[in-house]
């Protein structure tokens, strides 16, 4: 045969993290998404030095590791 | 006299078996050999078909859910999504090109307002972010309702036919039609629940320099900051969010220069591109240029107006597979956000100088991204 069309992918499971970071001293804490996250919304209070912090990212990783 | 050998008349009759075994095999293969590799391009085709259907009714089905149960949709909204993923936008003529952009950005526009309109009337709810949400969904239906009506026509077109021709091309594109479905029917999860998507590199890099900045509203769910990086005053634009909106950044660009007046000494885009195998995700390439896809209207906008003014434009692209582009965005295309601010920086050091006017454009669907 030519071509074959291909059996679905073992699909590595994705783990979404967002990721809150300290605009004042740069810390950055990732957690589990939650339904209601985007980049620049206001996330919890610095651990480090009690300012506002911001998410700065919403991503994916991979549970399966990368080849 | 000819010598009688009985062996040898033993092996000239298996000789002639042979002959005669191998000559009815070609024949046969001659003669059925295409039936037989058209019966297997069929039962390819079906398997993949059958696919495509399953993924067309789950996205349907996800979208309707949606509307039902985030959009709040007051009635069941299933005979008007059964309309709309059948609606169809007629291109104009292309036999005179005269004007032909200008055409077609009006029909797009005129479809968008449509899309738009209607699915507000559909959900219950004037938050921009579910109608926005709703309308990507819809999209997502309507473009495997498509393929899966475009590939069942071939199939059963070739199957009456018996044209081997199109059977094979068909089995042949069939793994790139299915590959790029399931990466359609998985962007509905991200899309659901709000997540970023790896188009969104260029809003999410755009969007550092935009924070605490004032914001104004430049054209269609496009949004322009203006900011300061060493001396110079940059521009910056990108699609309003965290709405699902890719916007209207040609038209943005031309307003900024044509309308405010703005002389900018460079146009810089940052897009996300798509990688070819063996490229990594997240790899960032420089170039020239207008970074930006879709039908061309908005390339052609930003490309005139540039030309017009005799304005450089740059272009700084994170490279990612057509799957990574439309799913939740992947850790390795996030992570590359910085790099693109260092990058962008870097650019406008050496190709504009103190008291220069830049415009920074981030294009992409900027669901998930605020500014």
């Amino acid at each position: 045969m030519m071509s074959s069309v291909p059996a679905t992918d073992k699909k590595s499971k994705l783990l979404v993290y967002t990721v809150e970071e300290c605009p004042v001293c740069n810390q950055k804490t990732k957690r589990a998404f939650a339904v209601g996250d985007y980049i620049t919304k206001d996330g919890s209070k610095c651990t480090k030095c009690g300012n506002q912090t911001r998410v700065s990212l919403v991503y994916a990783e991979s549970t399966k590791p990368s080849s | 006299m000819l010598p009688i050998i009985p062996l040898q008349v033993a092996a000239d009759t298996s000789t002639l078996l042979y002959i005669v075994f191998f000559m009815g095999l070609f024949v046969f293969q001659f003669a059925f050999g295409t039936r037989i590799q058209v019966y297997f391009a069929l039962n390819d085709i079906g398997r993949g078909l059958t696919k495509l259907k399953v993924m067309k009714e789950k996205s349907r089905k996800e979208a309707i859910d949606y509307i039902v149960n985030v959009g709040k949709a007051p009635n069941d909204p299933s005979p008007r999504v059964d309309q709309f993923l059948d609606y169809v936008t007629i291109m104009p003529v292309g036999i005179d090109p005269q004007g032909l952009v200008n055409k077609i950005d009006h029909i797009v526009t005129t479809n968008n307002d449509r899309v738009r309109a209607e699915v507000t009337a559909l959900v219950a709810q004037n938050n921009p972010v579910t109608v926005s949400i709703s309308e990507n969904l819809l999209e997502v239906a309507t473009a495997l309702n498509m393929i899966h009506k475009v590939v069942r026509h071939y199939y059963i077109l070739g199957k009456k036919t018996n044209s081997y021709f199109t059977l094979i091309q068909l089995q042949m594109l069939m793994p790139m039609i299915i590959q790029e479905s399931d990466a359609l029917l998985n962007a509905v999860d991200s899309f659901k629940v709000g997540q970023p998507v790896g188009d969104g590199i260029g809003p999410v890099s755009v969007s550092r320099l935009m924070v605490g900045k004032e914001k104004r509203v430049i054209a269609k769910d496009t949004v322009m900051a203006i900011t300061e990086y060493k001396g110079r005053k940059l521009y910056v634009v990108k699609a309003d969010g965290p709405m699902a909106y890719v916007g209207q950044p040609g038209v943005a660009i031309k307003k900024v220069i044509e309308e405010m007046g703005v002389k900018p000494s460079a146009i810089i885009m940052i897009d996300a591109a798509l990688k070819l195998e063996g490229e990594k995700t997240g790899e960032i390439a420089e170039g020239v240029g207008a970074a930006i896809g879709g039908i061309g209207v908005e390339k052609f906008q930003i490309e005139e107006v540039a030309t017009k003014n005799k304005v450089p434009l740059y272009a700084i692209l994170v490279k990612q597979s057509i799957l990574e582009a439309i799913t939740v965005m992947r850790k390795e295309i996030a992570e590359a956000s910085d790099k693109v601010v260092q990058t962008l920086q870097r650019v406008i050091e050496e190709k504009t100088k103190e008291g220069d006017e830049v415009l920074v454009a981030g294009i992409g669907n900027t669901l998930g991204v605020a500014q």
